[in-house]
């Protein structure tokens, strides 16, 4: 049952939903002349109220979590001053709604994975907001922006889904939204081609993931044998149940769970269901390209975690060379992962196009990722939790510094130079700050300390060790050295080439804020990985059983 | 010494490494026209940091031996990595080497004009990766400061070397990056394997868990990961064209110190963590350095261009250098550490006369094109001459000193190894008498040389430093010996320990 003191535990979704309908309607209010002049004061106003709301909603959201320490309102907590007072009971009303307590109508879980998952990709979405604030679309920018929180919505629903639909529901919510924001500048036909490249893509995958989990659902029915119905049979806890009454090798689940494998694989732009991903990456605006390999994989990869961990613990498997059950997911995860490293860095060496070229090594940070979900096969349970710490602290570094690298390149074509890597020559000379941003992103993805990048791969690998999937993990240090010899090439035509035109490069400040805190939480999240560590350690009691 | 005793509330060696930290971010911040200013900020600092390298080794007390000044901090204690600092008989020397390589090479860097900003900032966060490798007492933040050490010289050469730069940089990080993948498989293997799910060092040397058989597989990953960057053969080829496209200050740290890190990395990661290992692999690495040692001497003989016949000699003497660890005895180890030393000192000394004093001036390093320089810049023909003589191991020098020990020691242990080495000496006295005769001697070749600039105060005062220390460490080497004695010990009960339990 949905009661009414379950709307605070919403309250980020309520609100992404509010501001997109806002974004929408103030657009009737703007100024809808045909001139440029006019045109760029209705873009810029719908941007500023999107990040400025996106910004908000961020530190409600925080506010809400309980996170930062000091902000936590004691129950008994009151002071005599009236205004005070107001603030202290609206903090703790908020809280109230923080994380925790039984997932909602069964279907929507409000535990710390999906509060730091909401803050991760409202956290992202702001940022992407903030860059396309200089970006701007021609037409109907209202529906752009709205497009963006649509979708971020559909992803803070889809950590926390709990149940097959709403799973489901969530996943599309946040397609369609993207499907759209790939295709939608429409001036130029490469965005349109892979706005529907994307579309079929993903509407295939859908179909495979419909499949998957309407097999499970098959599956989980007959296996009740006639008991009266109770409670909801597509949530992944009673999966789970059932299955382990009813014998977890059976063919029908296993074929069941690789399909929504394969499904949400085509979402996370995993090898071999990677087709789309490097077309549209670097056909779409850029800023919507950082949003879709940020936070569109980041809320792909969680509700993954969620939805194995807890619909499958009892086909979990094993990951070493050698071991006798190779039926479950971690086995055939990490055959995903071994393709999708592989593919991703050496399709990334002969790139010339800097957009093409992260766009294949996102591919095969994906890779990376999947390790920690490999580390599913430890059989300790402390383990099996370090391989979520590990995948979150990864997403989490993963989504600054994709964001900050893209972001970098949304700067340079606005000062209207290309992203080919030739036009990334002497960038050092032109703009010696820009330049030195990039090099911070570039080497964070390629993990080189004392970036948060180089510690987010030194704790997947040592997750994925611990799994035992040894040959895994020295595959992946094998590529992290191939990496490095493309990362090198866009290091060596920013520092060493000579540049194409002497004249400095300017940054839009909106652009400049993005890659400063992206960058700054590289740096601050490499030296001190524990200030989130703790954080997301919290995790565990969830993510499972 | 224990000649004075610092406070033991300051964190001196903290100190060390935040100075080069602080001076960069000083650097950064300077506005790009204010070269004059980054340049004397950059030395002073390094001076500082020079400076304090000679405090804590005056400081350091050899009759108690063992970690000193240990600092420890936790850092990410859920996963067992801290910031764990300490020095000991091994690791103050090549702080103290460091401190003078670095201090020498900032003087040898005033001449760059191209983007000042830049190189003085890369050249300290380098600089700060290797002090912190030469203090650190955890693994994994020894690897960081490791990592951290290799990549700012990508851009190094890359910017502002010569010679097939681009191609002799993206070369020396892929070979040193696959090193560093090698190094990650061992560190999981040593924290899983031994159960202490620790980088701590201390704790893992303590109490080595790691069964002897992982050891023996594990061993070699880690060995060869750091021996790559000591230019092991057959991991060598990187070395000379590294050194060859780098900078003059560049290749002075690189050769002078860069290369010991990865020794030292082999005999603290790999010899102390893992001993059983050790013991099974050290005779087959031994007979690898052979090729080191002789190969490179061979191939410096054949070289025109000066510099490379410097790299190629860096081999043949890192050779020497891993050999030394190879034989595993308490002379041999001492050895192998003086020799770093040595090595360092005097590699820097010629880079410094070839690559500053020489290659800025003329603008060629071949051979046949030099000549009769001693008429033009006597100063640099002895400093050459100087560091030459202790290359080919005159008494009275480092070089000497350090050689003889190694010898000394790998005889006890692999006789015929030591005979066959000892070929390489007569060939490096070959290489080098030939290199100072075709450089220096005779009549001058190019009129243009009789009008080259003079020298100036900071090459001079750089290369006398470095011929100080190379001629007094020759004259009294128990200075250093009889610490490195203490350092090299824990190391070697260890290694024969597992020998004699072993029969």
């Amino acid at each position: 049952m949905f009661q009414i003191t379950d709307i605070p535990r919403i309250l980020p979704e309520i609100l992404l939903l509010f501001l997109a309908l806002i974004v929408l309607g103030s657009d009737i209010f703007e100024k809808w002349g045909r001139t440029a002049a006019a045109q760029l004061e209705r873009a810029r106003s719908s941007a500023s109220l999107t990040a400025i709301g996106l910004g908000l909603i961020f530190i409600i959201t925080l506010l809400q979590s309980g996170y930062i320490p000091g902000t936590v309102v004691a129950p008994e907590a009151s002071t005599t001053n009236p205004l005070l007072s107001y603030l202290l009971g609206v903090v703790r009303n908020l809280q109230v709604g923080g994380p925790g307590g039984a997932p909602i109508v069964g279907a929507f879980a409000t535990d710390d994975l999906t509060m730091i998952a909401r803050l991760l990709l409202i956290g992202a979405a702001f940022l992407t907001s903030l860059l396309c604030l200089d970006d701007l679309p021609t037409a109907h920018p209202a529906e752009f922006y709205a497009m963006i929180l649509f979708a971020t919505t559909g992803m803070c629903l889809m950590v926390g889904a709990q149940e097959l639909i709403m799973a489901y529901l969530a996943i599309e919510l946040t397609s369609i939204p993207l499907y759209l924001l790939t295709g939608y500048v429409r001036s130029g036909s490469r965005s349109a081609e892979a706005g529907m490249k994307y579309f079929l893509f993903g509407a295939l995958s859908s179909a495979i993931l419909l499949y998957g989990m309407s097999l499970t659902y098959g599956f989980v029915a007959s296996n009740l044998g006639g008991i009266a119905v109770s409670g909801n049979l597509t949530q992944f806890e009673r999966i789970a149940e059932l299955a382990r009454d009813g014998g977890a090798s059976t063919p029908l689940l296993t074929l069941a769970m690789l399909l929504i494998l394969a499904g949400l694989g085509y979402k996370l732009a995993i090898v071999p269901f990677h087709g789309w991903a490097p077309d549209v990456y670097q056909a779409a605006p850029t800023p919507i390209t950082a949003f879709i390999s940020t936070a569109s994989k980041a809320a792909g990869f969680l509700l993954l975690l969620r939805l194995l961990s807890v619909a499958f613990p009892e086909s979990v498997g094993s990951a070493t060379l050698g071991a006798t059950n190779l039926g479950g997911w971690t086995a055939i995860l990490a055959l995903l992962a071994l393709l999708t490293l592989l593919v991703g860095n050496l399709a990334a060496l002969p790139q010339s196009n800097t957009k093409r070229l992260l766009a294949w090594s996102s591919v095969a940070h994906a890779g990376f990722l999947l390790l920690g979900l490999v580390a599913w096969a430890a059989p300790e349970r402390f383990d099996r939790e370090q391989g979520s710490v590990a995948l979150i602290y990864y997403l989490i570094v993963y989504t600054l510094t994709n964001l900050g690298a893209f972001g970098a390149l949304v700067a340079m074509s606005r000062a209207g130079s290309g992203v080919e890597i030739t036009d990334l020559n002497g960038l050092a000379r032109r703009n010696l700050p820009l330049a030195t941003m990039l090099t911070i992103c570039v080497l964070s993805l390629a993990g080189i300390p004392p970036l948060g990048g180089f510690f987010a791969k030194f704790y997947i690998f040592m997750v994925g060790w611990q799994s035992g999937a040894y040959w895994l993990v020295i595959v992946a240090l094998v590529m992290t050295v191939v990496s490095l010899s493309y990362y090198l090439r866009l290091l060596r035509a920013m520092f060493i080439e000579a540049p194409s035109s002497g004249e400095p490069l300017r940054i839009e400040p909106a652009t400049m804020t993005t890659l400063i805190i992206t960058t700054a939480g590289l740096v601050v999240l490499g030296l001190f990985p524990n200030l989130i560590l703790g954080l997301i350690g919290r995790v565990q009691t969830i993510a499972g059983l | 010494m224990g000649l004075l005793t610092l406070s033991p509330d300051i964190p001196w060696l903290s100190l060390v490494w935040l100075s080069m930290v602080v001076s960069a971010i000083i650097i950064a911040l300077l506005p790009a026209a204010q070269q004059e200013a980054m340049r004397w900020v950059g030395t002073l600092f390094a001076f500082v940091s020079l400076l304090l390298a000679l405090l804590l080794f005056l400081a350091y007390d050899p009759q108690q031996a063992g970690f000193q000044f240990v600092e420890r901090l936790e850092w990410m204690p859920q996963l067992g990595i801290s910031y764990q600092l300490g020095v000991d008989g091994v690791s103050l020397p090549m702080l103290l080497l460091n401190g003078i390589v670095i201090f020498t090479g900032a003087l040898m860097s005033w001449n760059i004009e191209q983007r000042t900003k830049e190189y003085w900032v890369l050249l300290l966060l380098l600089t700060t990766g290797v002090y912190g490798v030469f203090v650190a007492l955890d693994l994994f933040l020894f690897f960081v400061f490791y990592e951290l050490a290799v990549l700012p010289m990508y851009l190094l050469i890359g910017v502002w070397g010569s010679t097939r730069k681009e191609y002799g940089a993206m070369k020396l990080t892929l070979f040193l990056m696959a090193g560093s993948a090698l190094v990650i498989i061992g560190m999981l293997a040593i924290y899983f394997g031994s159960g202490l799910r620790s980088f701590d060092m201390l704790l893992l040397a303590r109490h080595v868990s790691l069964a002897g058989e992982l050891q023996r597989i594990f061993f070699p990953m880690i060995f060869v990961g750091f021996a790559i960057l000591a230019g092991m053969f057959p991991f060598h080829t990187w070395s000379p064209t590294g050194h060859v496209a780098a900078p003059t200050a560049v290749s002075m740290l690189h050769a002078g110190v860069l290369m010991k890190l990865g020794a030292y990395g082999c005999i603290r990661a790999a010899m102390w963590l893992m001993p059983a290992g050790a013991a099974t692999w050290l005779p087959l690495i031994a007979i690898l350095t052979l090729l080191n040692v002789v190969y490179g001497a061979t191939i410096a003989m054949a070289q025109r261009d000066a510099k490379y016949i410097i790299g190629y000699s860096s081999v043949s003497h890192m050779g020497l250098v891993v050999m030394g660890l190879a034989a595993g005895t308490q002379i041999a180890l001492t050895g192998a550490i003086l020799q770093m030393f040595a090595h360092g000192i005097m590699t820097a000394l010629f880079f410094a006369v070839v690559g500053r004093m020489i290659y800025e001036r003329t603008h060629t390093r071949q051979l046949p094109e030099l000549g009769g320089l001693r008429k033009v810049m006597p100063f640099a023909a002895w400093m050459f001459i100087l560091s030459g003589l202790s290359s080919m191991g005159m008494p009275g020098l480092a070089g000497f000193w350090a050689e003889f020990t190694i010898f000394i020691g790998v005889w006890e242990k692999y006789p015929l190894v030591a005979l066959i080495a000892a070929l390489s000496i007569p060939i490096t006295g070959a290489y080098i008498l030939r290199a100072v005769w075709a450089v220096f001697d005779g009549e001058v070749k190019n009129p243009a040389f009789l009008q080259l600039p003079k020298l100036t105060w900071q090459e001079y005062s750089g290369a006398i430093l470095l011929a100080v220390i190379l001629i007094g460490v020759g004259l009294y080497p128990a200075i250093l010996t009889e610490l490195i004695a203490t350092g090299v010990r824990p190391v070697v009960d260890q290694i024969s320990g597992i020998i004699i339990a072993g029969r």
